[in-house]
């Protein structure tokens, strides 16, 4: 199991974002997550990636603790020494790319293998160049990211965040801040690394894209899982009646 | 943990400042025309507190002049050149006020250069002297001057403006029936404020010596001597003795113009000849040890020796 | 007085004062940093200490601080100050330029989405990487407009030296001014401080110029 996540508990003041969230993804497993905005989906990726800091609860990767609740119910987060190495297992895509812009494309891809993996040039280089063909971006290594397209930002964000290796990548709503038409080639590369067995979680709007995808789709409503399981079943026969709600809006 | 101390050193410094200046900001340069004499009142409080803010020395009155002078100059009216006729004009007045005991009574009032007063009753000829009341009563005499050149001009304790000269100017004005109008200026600025028209006169302690040719001069009102201010226990008793020695001076005044001029061969025995904006900077200097002698006019030497004693 | 004996007696004042300006931008450029890291800490008092300092830098007049950072040793310590001069001189400058860069700093670095912050920590930057790769770089780019203004307002602040009797190039001018009853040495001034202040734009420019290549 990569990521094991259980009793997630956070509040930002009076507000019970997430309540008692469980989620647990196994290898090779491409898990989507639906629900109306503000139900607290972006929030418990913000939590899996630490961005955010859980109340309570438990957080595990490759059966490595980095947060544990205690007896009194406050969450321990483990020495950053050891929460640094727990981050080598994910990888986070933003909605926003959040390249940094002073780099060339390759050097956002090559920077951080070498400056905090600490792994030889050469190398780095390689492989980034491969994932850059892989993202249809290899004519761009030069550019910077004001050049490209969101399409081609996102692309090159996703490359960035696999340089490190990843065992689990993150997408905080991929293609949100994308124009319509240009959505379609960043789910490509997502589908394609399905394809490749990539471990992932995909915070999303796009509904067809999640039912093709996914093996399995969670419904989120009020910061709690309403409903989840195999895409066809939570698409074609959904069993409660807040998933209905939410699917006939979302159809029309 | 430095940098905190630092920082902190710099919090306490600066509250000291703006409790000891009672919030009133410098200002530089020349005030704009209009605002002269409100814009120029600050600085000049600012100034004169700092000075008066010293602790009391541990000898009190221990500022001294040596014996030996630097030279002797007269302060006169300067007119733009070719003004010869309200010179003239000024001038008569000033010897009708001589010869009325007006001169001698506003002399009264400034100890520190009485004796430097040259003009005498018994010496006016009254016969060629303007009417009282024979000016033109719609004409307003623009006086210009340093504020900050006591006890000629200055600014008084009460904020006004006064001094020997001035109230003398008031006083002429008053004569011949003018109006007097005060025209604080930057003393670098003199020469572009009289050429500019922005006043009529330079009369503010204004050294004749040396700038006969620049000016029409009026009336030579007072003498000066140029003296050097040192600490009575500085062991300096000689103009000898200031060899290997710090100096201080105005800039733009006579005392510095003799040391760069006529005295240059004494001002080349100091270790240094540090030229000031202002003598009250100096004399803080002085106080504080970081100079070892002012040369400063005896007047202005004596209102400064006069102010550390009050 | 020709006109090459007045520009040879105030070269010295123009290299005093380019002294004044070098030094003070090697110290106060980082000092500000330090300055606005204080401001920016966590710790209550010294982000509040910080406070107050900057806000005395920026609200008191620059000539005023000088007498301060020159006499106040002596009248406060009765410390001597011979010889202390210059010194107190770039103290004085640097402090007060310290505060203004460290909030210009503070503006840049508060300009930085947060996005980038949270990028950096999830490829796992370190807290040092992250500022000095990833946010500084960005933040000298957004701020080098201001930083030539600042600097350009420093060229011309270097005759405020002449308070503590320190004879930089505009005191020579004036004292030459005032014995030759001339002009000519205040549009020599007017004339060094364009062009210093043209190099300081050219320069300037240069650097802004070699960041243009992303936006």
């Amino acid at each position: 199991m990569i990521l094991q996540m259980s009793g997630i508990q956070k509040s930002f003041g009076e507000l019970e974002v997430l309540k008692d969230i469980s989620l647990h993804v196994d290898a090779g497993e491409v898990v989507s997550i639906i629900g109306p905005s503000g139900s607290g989906k972006s929030t418990l990726l913000r939590c899996a990636t630490f961005l955010e800091r859980i109340d309570a609860g438990e957080i595990r990767y490759m059966d490595k603790a980095a947060v544990t609740t205690d007896g009194n119910g406050t969450a321990e987060y483990v020495h950053h020494r050891e929460l640094n190495e727990i981050k080598r297992y994910f990888g986070l895509v933003f909605q926003q790319f959040n390249l940094f812009p002073h780099y060339s494309v390759l050097k956002n891809v090559m920077d951080a293998p070498i400056h905090v993996q600490k792994r030889s040039k050469e190398e780095v280089r390689e492989e980034a160049m491969e994932l850059l063909r892989k993202m249809d971006l290899e004519n761009r290594a030069d550019a910077y990211p004001c050049q490209l397209s969101g399409g081609q930002q996102q692309r090159v964000a996703i490359a960035r965040a696999l340089a490190l290796k990843p065992s689990i990548l993150f997408f905080d709503e991929p293609t949100s801040a994308l124009d319509p038409e240009l959505t379609g080639e960043v789910l490509k590369v997502i589908r394609q690394l399905a394809e490749e067995k990539m471990t992932m979680v995909v915070v999303t709007h796009e509904m067809p894209f999640a039912r093709a995808v996914s093996n399995r789709v969670i419904f989120m409503d009020k910061g709690v899982i309403v409903e989840q399981g195999h895409p066809e079943a939570v698409f074609g026969d959904p069993q409660q009646e807040r998933t209905k709600q939410f699917l006939r809006n979302y159809q029309r | 943990m430095k940098k905190n101390l630092a920082l902190l050193l710099t919090a306490v410094l600066t509250a000291a400042a703006i409790a000891g200046c009672g919030s009133a900001a410098p200002t530089q340069g020349a005030p704009a025309p209009e605002a002269k004499e409100e814009a120029a009142e600050p600085a000049e409080e600012a100034k004169e507190e700092a000075a008066e803010e010293a602790p009391a020395e541990e000898s009190t009155g221990a500022y001294v002049f040596l014996d030996e002078d630097l030279g002797v100059e007269s302060y006169a009216i300067g007119f733009r050149k070719g003004d010869d006729e309200l010179a003239e004009q000024v001038s008569g007045a000033v010897k009708a006020l001589v010869a009325n005991g007006t001169y001698a009574e506003i002399g009264e009032k400034y100890p520190d250069i009485k004796d430097y007063l040259c003009l005498d009753a018994a010496d006016i000829d009254t016969a060629s002297l303007p009417e009282e009341g024979s000016g033109d009563s719609s004409y307003t005499f623009k006086h210009g001057f340093d504020l900050d050149y006591p006890p000629y001009s200055y600014l008084q304790d009460d904020g006004t403006v006064g001094g020997f000269d001035v109230e003398l100017c008031q006083a002429v004005c008053e004569y011949l029936g003018w109006g007097y109008e005060a025209v604080p200026f930057n003393w670098d600025a003199k020469d572009m404020e009289l050429n500019a028209g922005s006043c009529d006169c330079i009369w503010s302690g204004f050294t004749k010596e040396g700038r006969e040719d620049d000016y029409t001069w009026g009336l030579t009102y007072s003498n000066n001597t140029q003296g050097i201010l040192v600490a009575a226990d500085s062991g300096i008793k000689t103009l000898a003795d200031l060899e290997g020695k710090i100096v201080g001076v105005q800039t733009a005044t006579s005392a510095y113009d003799m040391l760069e001029d006529s005295q240059a061969d004494l001002a080349a025995t100091f270790s240094e000849l540090r030229v000031y904006e202002t003598y009250t900077i100096a004399f803080n200097d002085l106080k504080a040890g970081a100079i070892d002698a002012i040369a400063i006019d005896m007047t202005a030497g004596s209102f400064l020796i006069a102010g550390e004693n009050k | 007085m020709s006109l090459s004996t007045m520009l040879t007696s105030m070269g010295a004042g123009m290299l005093r004062s380019c002294l004044i300006f070098f030094l003070t931008l090697l110290f106060s450029l980082p000092l500000g940093m330090g300055v606005m890291f204080l401001r920016r800490s966590r710790i209550a008092v010294v982000q509040w200490i910080t406070k107050i300092y900057i806000a005395i830098m920026r609200g008191t007049p620059l000539m005023l601080q000088l007498l301060m950072w020159y006499f106040g040793p002596y009248y406060i310590f009765g410390w001597s100050i011979r010889g202390y001069r210059f010194t107190a001189i770039i103290l004085g400058f640097s402090m007060n330029y310290a505060a203004y860069f460290a909030e210009i700093y503070r503006g840049g670095i508060e300009a930085i989405p947060k996005g980038q912050y949270e990028a950096a920590e999830v490829l796992g930057y370190s807290k040092v990487q992250t500022f000095f790769k990833i946010i500084l770089p960005q933040v000298i780019k957004t701020i080098l407009p201001s930083i030539t203004n600042e600097i350009i307002t420093l060229v011309k602040d270097t005759s405020l030296a002449f308070t503590l009797a320190y004879n930089e190039m505009f005191s020579l001018a004036k004292q030459i001014a005032a014995s030759q009853t001339s002009f000519m040495p205040f549009i020599i001034a007017g004339i060094f401080y364009f062009i210093a202040n043209y190099v300081v734009a050219f320069v300037m420019e240069r650097i802004e110029k070699a960041m243009n290549y992303y936006n």
